[in-house]
């Protein structure tokens, strides 16, 4: 496989996966979209889940509200508290908009980009995915790994167990997985990461 | 010249706005502060009440102990007046006494993060900023209060004075006679001395008579053992830069997944 | 969960079916490479936006925000305001953090699950109008507008009480800044000098302040403080009356540690000390007050040592507080307060305050009350329209049952309505910036009002504890992201100008609202639209609002932003009696209702044996119940430690920063601990906290289990018979230690 290809392959599961972090909605959480997604797992030898996530997409009368209602939980407001929010400062600053937020904003304009007029935060983790992209699209490797190593996992790591545990939804339990497992540096080439 | 802070504990309500404009203003980590408010009392000072406040930061001291205490590698420096223009060279480590305005600073960029001037303050005005991280330092840096030199440069009162709802807090040149903070040092403000020491703390205290006993009494610090704190530095500065080339060497890395994999395979042998 | 490949692998080898979803959120823009460097930068470079008004409390300073970016870094006070100048207190410069605080509402949200036990779901602004106009109409057209209640506070929610009030036509509004609060002291002053007091004491100029009670320099309010603080330099001499060694205490000449509850008796020996050694200012009495014979006589039993006696005093002390104020009038400053709902007797110890401050003829005087003279400005809102008194619940039987009350309808008349549906239904509940849970007492009554309701909906900026009783949660633009509420008010330029200088301020975004947040007109207008009052709607924006509100004074925003964010113009002082004024030390219309005419002592409960009184006041880090959660002010106090008296705890044996928790009288647990702050400041009957800590919910992530919510230990209700406001210092705590054996307090 070529370089270019495959670096168009990370940069659209980049994409994927920020897509995944969406709010549920039928315009795009639909068959298509989940044919995509057990694919990758398969792809991957989780197999079990798929099918766990399966089964509990198919037992409930209405799958994209209870998606709707665990994101609210979990990302937006949960009972009153809010679980995980997806911002980086957030974690690293205790509140939305933080120093870590300007950071990270300044090393995606350092990159050549700039925030679109209907984005949310800068360090949402939804761009942070999509600037990935970006970069690997780019074949800036030095880049994504200098942005993956200072601005995306010392937040991610709090975030993502946070979710792991929390959830009650094994779609949110599988997206975060995904995420830390094409986010996460490997200590050595061959070596089974097992975490979560 | 000295530049230094008088606080009026007799206009002190301790609203603890000082805190919080320094943290604004200086990105201070939530759980730091570059200064703090410390209540006291109601406790029985004689036979009356008393209760005031400990509004406390750097106190830019005479003879610093965290400036001895650096074991950074020492680097030429040039140091300007800002009134005369004047300027002079010393050989100083990542933090120290400036010979003009007399402040005490860190360069953060040589600040190897070992903590021996957090140990070695006696008023635990410093702290490790861990958020700030370089190649020199993965622990973070040394941070504190500056007097708000690069606002005092621009013109500005420092963020705590400006921000003080009493005009509790007086900044200036101790130098000066005809300073405000110069007459509250004649009328009796007196800075908080270690226990039996004399480093000369430049932030002072102002208040009546019982407040002024209280705040003695509570808050008088003892100096940290000089012997273990010097260890301790000179024990870091001789090993951060093994660990450094050890770095550049790749061998920490290896190691590090070395240990990783060992445990991850005893997981997956339960 | 394993995946069998590593990431690496996986990326080499795979044959990626992912789906590239094209999305333009990003767009490359030429820009250059910002350098990142270790040390703060500060925020002299920053740009500064002026118009800010301040609302982390409601003395609302002005500000400047220091922007970068987009994002606000800082606050400060405006270099131009000539009320609290540069100088804003801890709350004020921390409302960067609520600005950006994590659990901050975002969007509208629908409760699927139940009330008290919500689940949450987003949905869209229209679904959210939709469902809160249909639901109150079906309200109004099936019980009438008296069927829906409404709990309102602060700026926000003045435009939908209006609504609510005057176009739906509802009595039923409960605002917790005057049932809870200071309804007492203005419904008390209204009925002695005709007007609500405010803070308006010349404390700069006088020479003596006389305190009841007070949090000042633990309640921040920036220009009182300061006012506070440049009088007693100027050498007046300051008289506290506190059960506990309060911050203004510490700084008192005479501190009299009075037994709670007994603050009428207190003032009432004063007032009859001056009357009967003829030390009151007999001009002032003769001009400008009425009643001075009914009053004289019916005080008359209080002696300094009847008073003594009952406030647990030495009457040489009073003698010495009535000597030194007949000394220094009417040059003293007799301060009203400003929370004083205490004991559920405060409407006659307010009057009592009012009528001390003519006796001493300290009213428009140097040193004395003088209220400012400010500047006019409009009162642009929904029309006003009248409605009757048929379903007023402060009306029965052609009698009013609270004469005094304060504006809007006791809340306790509210509640009890509610949960019986007597004399009608209340079935639709408004909540607009006020927390309910936690400012009226008793928290299982408050749950039953919820639980007997139709619909409630909440507005607010965050998921307080009472947002957990909506259906419908809506996220509201805080005081820094809309335009809003005017502070008028005076002050002077230099220190020794003559005359004081008039100021407006109307507030100004100093950032753009995130996420879906919205402001309180355009929530209130598409509400009324869906409730058929389109047509009543008075402005179409906020910004129109504040406009028209500032036609009057001849100014726009647009030129208000120009001069830097506040207005100035000449003014006037305050000094000089006007001809008509009157002290009704009598009040025939009070005695006329079947209340005392003359200001009158009621004891209050004594604590039962082994128990003491729970006092609770203000942390100078927070404002009531709303601050805490905000990240830097938590972490400045981050508990409430009880104050408890060193020689009972010695008698019990606790121990200064021992875990206590406690229970009531009445068998309610807190829920939390908190610690014992061991100090000879307080009397031997009573324990002292912070109001406003002890979230329970775990998912706080700063207040969570933080101290003691002192509002869960208040379940004994008092009403102030006067006003019908609340009394909440009538509840009794006993300790109880970390293995749950409980402490009785010694006799």
């Amino acid at each position: 496989m070529s370089e270019s290809n495959t670096s168009q392959d990370i940069a659209s599961l980049y994409r994927f996966l920020a897509q995944c972090m969406q709010y549920p909605d039928p315009e795009w959480m639909n068959d298509d979209f989940f044919n995509v997604f057990y694919n990758l797992l398969g792809s991957l030898g989780a197999v079990t889940e798929g099918k766990e996530i399966r089964k509990a997409l198919e037992q409930s009368s209405d799958f994209i509200e209870d998606l709707q209602i665990e994101y609210t939980r979990l990302f937006i407001n949960g009972v009153p508290h809010v679980v995980a929010p997806p911002f980086a400062s957030v974690y690293m600053d205790k509140s939305i908009q933080g120093s870590f937020a300007l950071r990270t904003l300044n090393f995606y304009r350092k990159k050549g980009f700039a925030m679109g007029e209907e984005a949310d935060l800068p360090d949402n983790l939804i761009h942070e995915l999509e600037f990935l992209s970006l970069l690997t699209e780019e074949e800036d490797y030095v880049g994504e790994e200098e942005f993956l190593s200072t601005l995306f996992r010392p937040w991610y790591k709090c975030f993502c167990p946070r979710v792991a545990e929390e959830t009650r939804h094994p779609y949110y339990r599988m997206v975060v997985t995904l995420i830390d497992f094409f986010t996460k540096e490997e200590e050595e080439d061959g070596f089974q990461l097992n975490e979560a | 010249m000295q530049y230094g802070m008088i606080i009026d504990l007799e206009r002190c309500v301790g609203c603890h706005a000082c805190t919080i404009a320094c943290k604004a203003e200086w990105e201070v980590p939530v759980e730091f502060g570059r200064n703090w408010v410390k209540r006291l009392g109601p406790s029985k000072v004689g036979n009356e009440l008393a209760s005031t406040y400990y509004p406390g930061l750097c106190n830019h001291c005479a003879k610093p102990p965290c400036v001895d205490a650096c074991p950074a590698d020492p680097a030429e420096m040039t140091f300007k007046d800002a009134k005369s223009g004047k300027t002079t060279t010393l050989s100083v480590a990542a933090t120290w006494k400036d010979p003009f305005n007399g402040t005490v600073q860190i360069d953060k960029s040589r600040c190897i993060g070992c903590g021996a001037c957090v140990e070695s303050c006696p008023y635990e005005a410093r702290y490790i900023n861990p958020a700030m991280v370089d190649d020199v330092s993965s622990d973070g840096k040394a941070d504190k209060c500056t007097y708000c030199m690069p606002r005092v440069e621009a013109g500005l009162a420092p963020a705590c004075v400006q921000t003080c709802i009493t005009n509790a807090r007086i900044f200036g040149d101790l130098d000066d006679p005809t300073s405000e903070v110069a007459k509250y040092v004649k009328k009796g403000a007196k800075g908080l001395e270690p226990k039996g020491e004399s480093i000369g703390p430049n932030s002072r205290y102002y208040g009546k008579k019982k407040d002024m006993t209280l705040l003695f009494q509570e808050s008088t610090p003892e100096l940290a053992d000089m012997g273990s704190v010097k260890r301790r530095a000179m024990m870091a500065s001789m090993v951060k830069p093994a660990m450094r080339k050890a770095r550049d060497l790749g061998l920490l890395g290896l190691a590090g997944a070395m240990l990783v994999k060992g445990l991850s395979e005893k997981k997956n042998d339960e | 969960m394993a995946f069998n490949l590593t990431r690496r692998k996986f990326l080499q080898t795979a044959s990626l079916a992912a789906a590239t979803v094209p999305l333009a959120k990003f767009v490359s823009a030429e820009t250059g490479v910002a350098k990142v460097s270790l040390e703060a930068q500060g925020t002299m470079g920053d740009t500064t936006v002026v118009g800010g008004l301040c609302e982390m409390c409601f003395w609302r300073c002005q500000l400047v925000g220091k922007v970068r970016d987009g994002q606000l870094m800082k606050l400060e006070g405006n270099p131009k305001s000539i009320d609290n100048g540069t100088a804003i207190c801890a709350r004020g410069n921390a409302g960067v953090k609520l600005l950006y605080d994590v659990d901050r509402l975002k969007y509208p949200l629908k409760n699927v699950g139940k009330r008290g036990e919500p689940i949450w779901k987003r949905i869209s602004w229209k679904e959210a109008l939709d469902e809160c106009g249909s639901k109150l109409k079906a309200v109004v057209d099936q019980h009438g507008p008296q069927g829906i209640c409404v709990f309102p506070h602060g700026a926000s929610a003045k435009y939908p009480m209006h609504y609510f009030e005057r176009t739906v036509g509802t009595h039923n509004v409960s605002e917790a800044s005057f049932f809870q609060c200071r309804g007492i002291r203005d419904a008390a002053y209204v009925n002695t000098i005709g007007k609500a007091p405010g803070e308006f004491v010349d404390m700069a100029n006088t020479k003596v302040l006389f305190l009841t009670g007070s949090h000042l320099g633990e309640n921040i309010h920036v220009s009182h403080i300061k006012a506070y603080i440049n009088g007693l330099q100027n050498g007046a001499k300051l008289i506290v009356a506190d059960p506990r060694y309060s911050a203004a205490a510490a700084k008192s000449d005479i501190w009299v540690q009075i037994k709670p509850g007994t603050d009428t008796a207190y003032l009432l020996a004063i007032m009859n000390y001056l009357v009967t050694n003829k030390k009151y200012d007999k001009e002032f009495v003769t001009k400008h007050t009425v009643g001075f014979d009914k009053f004289s006589a019916a005080i008359s039993e209080w002696t300094l040592d009847k008073a003594a006696k009952e406030c647990d005093i030495p009457a040489v002390q009073i003698k010495e507080v009535a000597e030194l104020l007949a000394a220094n009038a009417p040059n003293v400053a007799i301060h009203p307060g400003r929370h004083v709902s205490w004991y559920g007797n405060d409407f006659q110890r307010e009057r009592a305050l009012a009528c001390l401050t003519g006796l001493l003829g300290a009213y428009y005087v140097k040193g004395g009350w003088v209220p400012p003279k400010n500047p006019k400005i409009g009162k642009t809102s929904w029309a006003t329209q009248e409605h009757g008194d048929e379903h007023n619940l402060n009306v029965s039987n052609n009698k009013m049952v609270h004469p005094f009350k304060p504006p809007g309808t006791p809340t306790e008349l509210i509640r009890d309505c509610a949960i019986t549906s007597k004399p009608y239904p209340i079935k639709g509940c408004v909540i607009w910036g006020q927390n309910p849970m936690q400012t009226i007492p008793n928290q299982e009554k408050m749950k039953q009002v919820f639980n007997a309701m139709d619909f409630v909906m909440c507005v607010d900026v965050m998921p307080t504890d009472v947002t957990m009783w909506a259906d419908i949660l809506l996220p509201e633009s805080s005081y820094l992201e809309r335009h809003d509420e005017i502070k008028v008010g005076v002050g002077k330029i230099k220190a020794d100008d003559k005359e004081p200088t008039q100021f407006i301020a109307p507030r100004m975004p100093l950032v753009a609202p995130m996420f879906e947040r919205k402001d309180q007109v355009y929530i209130t207008n598409e509400i009324a639209r869906r409730m058929g009052h389109e047509k009543d709607i008075p402005v179409q924006t906020l910004e129109e609002l504040v406009n028209k509100t500032l036609e009057s004074a001849n100014i726009t925003l647009a030129s208000v932003k120009a001069e830097g964010g506040i207005h100035l113009q000449p003014g006037k002082s305050g000094y000089g009696v006007p001809e008509d004024f009157e002290v009704l030390l009598f009040n025939e219309e009070i005695a006329e209702a079947g209340f005392p005419g003359a200001p009158t002592y009621t004891p209050v409960e004594e604590v039962p044996a082994g128990y003491a009184r729970l006092l609770y006041g203000r942390a100078p880090v927070h404002t009531f119940n709303r601050s805490q959660n905000n990240v830097w002010l938590n972490h400045e106090m981050p508990d409430n430690p009880v104050w408890l008296n060193d020689e009972v705890a010695k008698k019990l044996g606790v121990k200064d920063g021992d875990t206590v928790g406690f229970i009531n009288s009445e068998g309610v647990k807190s829920r939390t601990t908190t610690t014992v702050k061991v100090t000879p400041g307080i009397r031997k009957d009573a324990v002292y906290m912070y109001h406003g800590y002890g979230s329970a919910n775990p998912l706080m992530t700063a207040g969570v289990g933080k101290g003691v919510d002192d509002q869960s230990l208040i379940t004994k209700i008092a009403v102030d018979p006067e006003t019908g406001c609340h009394g909440m210092r009538n509840n009794f705590v006993k300790l109880q230690t970390k293995d749950d054996k409980t402490l009785d307090f010694p006799a």
